[in-house]
């Protein structure tokens, strides 16, 4: 089994974001970087598949070189080689074009990703790379279960669950509880320093999108205590000011 | 619950900025690391505290503490994911080389991991910490039998290991222990007698065996210290590839005021006369082996006082920006209608916050010192190597002591700006009051440690050490100099190291005159005095870099106000903890004795 797992490079979900040049652009500065949450899972479950079935897994990441250690990152916890388009990664059509070429050229059963990154929570990329590639595309994938050529499903669907069956190749956007996450442990974090990451330059394509500018959401103002004999000031407050009623 | 228990971005100041501590990947001993690697592995021990320690913490402190029933001990289920987790990382082996197939980590990565953790919840970390610090005693001083039956489950996390040193009539005075050894027939097995007390982990549910690394007289062996050997002495011991029970009873759990999820063990081993022990190296030697591993255990025991401050103050800090209470006291009383101001406004909220910060960040800054020390032991040789062992052994005594006994200030201060919210649950500040106040009694008592700074230390080696470590902060006060707006704090700090010389030369002569009594009768004093300077000295070269920094790097944002944030948290800790030491040395120079030879009656 051949799996490529698609990795985001994202700010880690504690960061305090903070934007410059006329906030078009995020400020990097002092910010840590981790894999994507959902990609992690991605990446834990295919990890996973593998040490059960054999087969490898690459880890793929659309980005410049600031995010090489994040790949490594993704050799750490069990990716054999790992590839990056060496590219700003910043419209979702781009980036599934990037990820359909490399796809077509290595010919991979499975694509794993998160069902979203973390940063501008798109979701798109997963359906894209499935319809340029005519491959079957799933989101958001809570289990996943192999047995022979037959791939068993579970999806999240508003009020429940909805089993699939189906067959290779296909593409999966991931979330929890599809595998626990993994810790790079010693062995691995020393073996990503000798495992292949090989940079491969963009295959030409425009952005359709670009991007505006950005705007935090307003500061949690204080809160206001409001004594127990002024029910009506509350009731006023909750309509007018938090516009909850 | 808290949002914060830690500051990623003061811990890699503290480590990297601060102390250099990627230098070390640049020997041959570290050389299998590098910052990426560093990093990384930093990210496994947060991931793990974030997701695994953080959300059992208070769990393990109430409904779920350790519990002893029907003979049988039971801890919070998440002490096994948690041993597990971090056996799987290689962790437990972080200090072992790589030939014993352990991490070979350097120090200030495992103080940078052992605080994060500790922080997150500081009754789990110990499980590991006892099961590291007992497999590498075996793997130092073990013969290769020991060595193959017992590393690799221990490092993997399956079994526990312990420290059984305690007995009812020996606790800070170990030369009094009572449990017994007697030859067997097969070369290095005894039988063993006795028992043992306080024995943190010494029985529990959530790992296959239990393995006491345990102090004990062997038969005839000579009094005192001399005559205390090691042995490995397993709860279950190894038969026909079996595990058979090796007649350690538990007698009981002692019901403690704090780190309830990890149980302290009253051990009995040998009821039946069926408990076997294997010696650990040569006879006699126990308690030379013992004090190998008790730098880093006392590293260990200040890591804690830190870090349980650092969880404490991110608390109160969040807590004070968001509770409004009374007015700015310029405007009291003017608007009677005026909102409520939040309590980071009032001045005396501020500085209990900041005596909180520079506690935390002054108290890590020296651990993470004395873990550079101990890198350096590992990365260069002859007098380099011996100078910085001076130096390390000159430092364990106040590194065991500041930031636990000031940590329990700073907690205490803490939990004062809940106001009466800190005395309820409803806040874990109550808790880590609790948790904090042992780390001043285990590991050696700050009495112990004090008399260790003052009786040995500080004459060790002709008064070596001491000189090293003051030519250490010589050269320190002389780099801060070099920037006008620090000249005024490494001169006060310059002055202060020449009165407690002054301070020095005075008990020392008592001890030339043979009086040790009188020597030492104040030396906790002195060691309050003496850990205010070196933690200034910490200060001092936290505020020299912050300053190097904003001159060099054009910080912005938030890099720019924690550069900021350093410098004037330096000069509080100058304005207003580094006065302290004056009433110190007042009376440590005063001839008034009060201690020593006074009727017990006069304390009535
Ligand atoms: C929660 C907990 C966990 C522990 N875990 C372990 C463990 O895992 N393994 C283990 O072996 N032990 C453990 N201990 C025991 C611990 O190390 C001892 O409690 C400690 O060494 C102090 O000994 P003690 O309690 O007998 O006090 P004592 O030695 O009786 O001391 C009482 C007081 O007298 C002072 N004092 C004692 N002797 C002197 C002296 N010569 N000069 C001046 N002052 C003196 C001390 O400073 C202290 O203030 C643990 C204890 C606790 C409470
Ligand atoms: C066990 C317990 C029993 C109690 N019993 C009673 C009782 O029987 N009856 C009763 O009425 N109340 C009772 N109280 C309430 C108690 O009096 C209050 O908790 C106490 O007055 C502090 O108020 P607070 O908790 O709101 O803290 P806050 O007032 O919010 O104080 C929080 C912190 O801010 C500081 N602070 C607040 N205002 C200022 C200011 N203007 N300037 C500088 N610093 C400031 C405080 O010093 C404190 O450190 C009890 C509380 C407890 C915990």
């Amino acid at each position: 089994m051949k799996i490529l797992v698609c990795i985001t490079h994202v700010p880690d979900t504690t960061s305090k974001i903070a934007f410059m040049n006329s906030d078009t652009e995020l400020n990097k500065a002092g910010l840590t970087f981790v894999i994507g949450p959902y990609d992690d899972y991605a990446l834990a479950r295919a990890v996973e598949i593998k040490e059960a079935q054999g087969g490898t897994v690459t880890a793929l990441n659309v980005g410049l070189a600031e995010t090489e250690p994040t790949l490594r990152k993704a050799l750490a916890i069990g990716a054999d080689d790992a590839i990056r388009i060496d590219a700003d990664p910043t419209d979702a059509y781009f980036v599934a074009t990037q990820i359909a070429d490399i796809a077509r050229k290595n010919g991979y059963d499975a694509i794993f990703m998160g069902r979203e990154s973390s940063d501008y929570n798109g979701g798109q990329v997963h359906g894209m790379v499935g319809e340029m590639l005519g491959m079957p595309s799933f989101s958001p994938v809570m289990k996943v279960e192999i047995e022979g050529t037959k791939v068993t499903l579970a999806r999240e669907i508003e009020g429940g669950k909805e089993y699939i069956e189906a067959s290779f190749p296909l593409v999966l956007g991931c979330q929890e509880p599809i595998a626990e996450w993994k810790i790079p442990n010693m062995r691995g974090i020393m073996s990503a320093r000798t495992k292949p990451l090989q940079v491969i330059a963009p295959v030409s394509q425009e952005n359709l999108t670009s991007g505006g500018h950005y705007e935090l959401p307003p500061a949690r103002s204080g809160c206001k205590f409001i004594d127990a004999s002024e029910a009506e000031k509350l009731i006023d407050l909750l309509k007018n000011e938090a516009k909850v009623l | 619950m808290p949002k914060q228990y830690f500051s990623l971005r003061n811990l890699k100041f503290t480590m990297h900025e601060l102390h250099k501590a990627q230098e070390v990947t640049e020997y041959p001993y570290f050389a299998h690391l590098d910052r990426e690697a560093i990093d990384m592995i930093l990210e496994s021990a947060i991931q793990i505290a974030d997701n695994i320690l953080a959300p059992c913490a208070i769990e393990m402190d109430r409904e779920h503490m350790a519990h002893f029933h029907d003979g049988k001990v039971t801890v919070h289920p998440s002490v096994k994911k948690y041993i597990k987790a971090i056996g799987d990382a290689g962790l437990i082996a972080s200090r072992a080389p790589l030939s014993a197939n352990g991490s070979q980590l350097p120090e200030t990565l495992n103080v940078a991991m052992a605080f994060v953790m500790g922080a997150a919840n500081n009754a789990i970390t110990s499980f590991a910490g006892l099961t590291e610090g007992s497999a590498n005693l075996i793997l130092s001083f073990g013969n290769q039998h020991l060595k193959d039956t017992y590393l690799p489950k221990m490092y993997a996390g399956d079994w526990q290991g312990t420290m059984c040193l305690t007995e009812p009539q020996a606790g800070s005075s170990l030369h009094y222990i009572t449990s017994s050894a007697s030859p067997t027939s097969e070369e290095g097995k005894y039988k063993i007698k006795g028992q043992k007390i306080y024995i943190t982990a010494g029985d529990h549910d959530q790992t296959d065996n239990i393995v006491h690394l345990y102090l004990a007289k062997i038969d005839g062996a000579p009094a005192g210290t001399k005559g205390i050997s090691l042995f490995v002495v397993p709860q279950k011991r190894i038969e026909n590839g079996q595990l058979v029970p090796n007649d350690v009873k538990t007698i009981g759990i002692f019901h403690k005021m704090g780190q309830k999820g990890a149980p302290a063990v009253h051990i009995e081993a040998g009821t039946n006369d069926e408990c076997f022990g294997w010696l650990v190296g040569e006879p006699h030697k126990g308690l030379t082996y013992m004090f190998q591993m008790m730098n880093e255990a006392r590293i260990g025991v200040g890591t804690t006082g830190a870090c349980i401050a650092s969880a404490a103050y991110y608390a109160a800090l969040e807590y004070a920006h968001e509770r409004p209470q009374g007015q700015s006291l310029n405007i009291k009383g003017q608007d009677p209608n005026a909102p409520q101001t939040h309590i980071i406004n009032h001045p005396d909220v501020k500085r209990m916050l900041l005596f909180q910060k520079s506690i935390v960040e002054g108290s890590l800054s020296l651990v993470m010192q004395g873990a550079k020390y101990a890198d350096k032991i590992h990365s260069t040789e002859g007098e380099e190597k011996e100078k910085y062992q001076l130096l390390l052994d000159f430092l364990t005594p106040i590194i065991k002591t500041f930031p636990t006994e000031m940590g329990q200030q700073s907690v205490s201060s803490s939990l004062q700006v809940f106001g009466g919210g800190g005395f309820c649950e409803d806040f874990p500040l109550e808790k880590l009051y609790r948790d904090i106040r042992i780390t001043t009694i285990y590991e050696g008592t700050t009495g112990i440690q004090s008399l260790a700074l003052l009786g040995r230390n500080i004459t060790m080696k002709n008064g070596k050490a001491a000189m090293a470590l003051f030519q250490e902060i010589s050269q320190d006060i002389k780099d801060a100099t070099t920037h006008e707006d620090l000249k005024k704090y490494a001169t006060a700090l310059a002055g202060k190291l020449g009165e407690i010389q002054k301070v020095t030369q005075h008990l020392v002569g008592f001890a030339m005159k043979g009086d040790t009594e009188r020597f030492l009768a104040d030396a906790t004093l002195y060691m309050e005095a003496f850990g205010i300077l070196v933690v200034a000295w910490q200060w001092l070269k936290q505020g020299t870099a912050a300053k190097l920094a904003l001159l060099t790097q054009n910080p912005q944002g938030d890099d720019l106000q924690f550069y900021e944030s350093k410098i004037h948290t330096m000069r509080y800790y100058f304005a207003y903890e580094v006065p302290k030491t004056q009433g110190l040395m007042t009376r440590l120079l005063d001839d008034e004795v009060l201690t020593i030879q006074v009727e017990n009656g006069i304390l009535v």
